[in-house]
C-alpha cells in the first residue's frame, strides 16, 4: 500500500498530464447520456405506445442490451462501426455508451411515464387535446421530472462506465491510469489516484442532482 | 310546444369491462340547455356511462350521437367531439405542474391554437367566473379542493363547449367545500348550459336538474322530473334507493 505523502505527490505530479483526459472522460459521458437519454426516450414513447411493431423493437433492444455485457457491446459496436462508417474513435465509444445506457434510460422514462396518474390523461383528452398533445404537454413534463433521480444515477454508472472505453484505446482517464503504473510498475498509486478522480466528479454530480430535484419540486402535490 | 333540439342520444348503449357487463342497453336523449342528474348506488354505471358520452370508455354496442351525428370512435376525430363535450372529473386532475391560469389557458392553446392574449383575458374572465380571479397565479397544490374543482370547471369551460359532462364533481371534497362547487354548477346551469351531473347530492338534482334518471345494474329505471322521482317514483327500486340515500 502507498503511504499518503507518496501519493499525494504522485497526485499532484500527474495532475497536469489529468486534465485532457478527465475532460475526455466528462465529454464521453455527456455525450453518451444526451443521446442515450434521446434513444431512452423514444424507445420509451414506443413501450408505451399502441404500436404493437414498435413494442416488440423496443422490447428486443432493451432485451439484447441489458443481456450483453457492456464491454461486449463496445467491442461489437467499436469493430462493427468502424468497419461500416468510420464515426471516428470518439463517437464509436462515445455511441456505444448511448446505446447501452439508452436501454437503461429507456426503462426510466417508461416507469416515470406509467407512474403519471391515468386522470392526467383523461383531463388532457376530454378538453379535446389529442393524445400526442397530452402526452408532450401533460404527461412528460411530469414524467421527466420524476425521472430526474433515476436519471442521476444512470449519468453515474455511465461516468464509470466511460472508463471502458480504455479498452478501445480512448485516452480517457481509466487509460491514463493504466498507462502511468505500466510505465512506473506501481499501479496502486494511480489506480487510487483515479478513482479519487471518479469518485470527486461523482460526487460533484450527485450534490447538482440533488439541487435540481429541490428546485423543480415547485407545484408538487 | 317547440322543437327541443336535441344535444346528446344515447341508443342502446352496451359496455363491458371483461365478463362483467357495466351497461345494458341504455337509452336516454339530452335536449339543448337542460340538466340531468344520474343518480343511483355505486356500480350502477352512471359513471360508465357519461365516460362514454365523453368516449373515455369505448362502448360495444349501441348509438352515441352528439348534435344528431352518430359518433364513431375509430373513424371520427374524437378531439373535434370533446372540443364540444366537456367533462369535470371527480378528482379534478388538474396539471400539476402548471398554474391555474395556465391549467385554463392550457387546451385552448394547444388543440384550437387560439390567439394567446386572447386566450389569457377569456381565462382571466373564467377564474373570475368561478371567484378565483386571485389564484391565476399559484400553482394547483396550494388550493383546496373545492377551489381545485372550480378551476377544473372554468379549464373545461375554456374550451367553450356546449355540453359539461360532471363525474360526481363533489364526492371527493370535504362537505364544507361542496357548497361552492354546486353553487358553480348551478350558475352554469343558469346560463342555459345542457348538462349531465352524476352526483349523490339529491338535494342539488332537486333544485336544478330538468331531469332526473335513476340508474341501477346498468340500466336507466325510471326518468322523470325531480319532483317526480323524489315525491312520487314509479319503480319500486328507485324507491328502494331514495328511502336508502335521503
Amino acid at each position: 500500500m502507498p503511504s499518503i505523502s507518496h501519493l499525494t505527490e504522485e497526485f499532484f505530479r500527474t495532475l497536469p498530464f489529468f486534465w485532457k483526459p478527465l475532460l475526455l472522460t466528462f465529454e464521453l459521458t455527456v455525450a453518451s447520456v444526451i443521446v442515450g437519454s434521446i434513444i431512452g426516450l423514444f424507445v420509451a414513447l414506443l413501450k408505451v405506445s399502441k404500436f404493437k411493431l414498435g413494442q416488440i423493437i423496443a422490447n428486443v433492444y432493451i432485451m439484447v442490451i441489458r443481456g450483453t455485457p457492456l464491454i461486449v457491446q463496445i467491442f461489437v459496436l467499436y469493430f462493427g462501426f468502424y468497419k461500416m462508417i468510420d464515426l471516428g474513435q470518439f463517437w464509436s465509444a462515445a455511441l456505444a455508451l448511448a446505446i447501452h445506457s439508452g436501454a437503461y434510460i429507456a426503462e426510466i422514462f417508461r416507469g416515470s411515464i406509467q407512474s403519471i396518474d391515468k386522470g392526467q390523461m383523461e383531463a388532457g383528452l376530454s378538453l379535446g387535446m389529442s393524445s400526442s398533445q397530452t402526452m408532450r404537454r401533460i404527461i412528460l413534463p411530469q414524467a421527466m421530472k420524476r425521472s430526474i433521480p433515476p436519471l442521476g444515477n444512470q449519468f453515474i454508472l455511465s461516468l464509470k462506465e466511460s472508463s471502458l472505453a480504455a479498452f478501445i484505446a480512448m485516452d480517457e482517464l481509466f487509460s491514463l491510469a493504466r498507462r502511468l503504473s505500466a510505465e512506473t510498475f506501481d499501479e496502486m498509486t494511480y489506480f487510487l489516484i483515479v478513482a479519487l478522480y471518479y469518485l470527486v466528479i461523482v460526487m460533484i454530480f450527485t450534490y447538482v442532482v440533488h439541487r435540481m430535484e429541490k428546485r423543480l419540486a415547485k407545484g408538487d402535490v | 310546444m317547440e322543437d327541443k333540439q336535441v344535444m346528446i342520444r344515447v341508443q342502446n348503449l352496451k359496455k363491458s369491462f371483461g365478463q362483467v357487463e357495466v351497461l345494458k342497453d341504455v337509452t336516454l336523449e339530452v335536449a339543448k340547455g337542460e340538466v340531468v342528474v344520474l343518480i343511483g348506488a355505486s356500480g350502477s354505471g352512471k359513471s360508465t356511462l357519461i365516460r362514454c358520452i365523453n368516449f373515455l370508455e369505448i362502448k360495444n354496442g349501441g348509438d352515441i350521437l352528439i348534435e344528431g351525428k352518430s359518433i364513431d370512435p375509430k373513424k371520427d376525430d374524437l378531439t373535434k367531439v370533446r372540443q364540444k363535450v366537456g367533462m369535470v372529473f371527480q378528482h379534478f386532475n388538474l396539471f400539476p405542474h402548471k398554474t391555474v391560469l395556465e391549467n385554463v389557458m392550457e387546451a385552448p392553446l394547444i388543440a384550437k391554437k387560439a390567439d394567446k392574449e386572447q386566450t389569457k383575458q377569456e381565462a382571466l374572465q373564467l377564474l373570475q367566473k368561478v371567484g378565483l380571479s386571485e389564484k391565476a397565479d399559484v400553482y394547483p397544490s396550494s388550493l383546496s379542493g373545492g377551489q381545485k374543482q372550480r378551476v377544473a370547471i372554468a379549464r373545461s369551460l375554456a374550451m367553450k363547449p356546449e355540453i359539461m359532462l360532471f363525474d360526481e364533481p363533489t364526492s371527493a371534497l370535504d362537505p364544507e367545500l361542496v357548497g361552492e362547487v354546486l353553487e358553480t354548477m348551478k350558475q352554469l346551469a343558469q346560463d342555459g348550459m345542457t348538462m349531465i351531473i352524476v352526483t349523490h347530492e339529491m338535494g342539488f338534482a332537486k333544485e336544478v336538474a330538468d331531469w332526473v334518471a335513476f340508474m341501477n345494474q346498468g340500466k336507466i329505471v325510471e326518468m322523470a322530473r325531480p319532483e317526480e322521482i323524489f315525491n312520487n317514483p314509479k319503480e319500486e327500486r328507485t324507491r328502494e334507493f331514495l328511502n336508502r340515500v335521503l
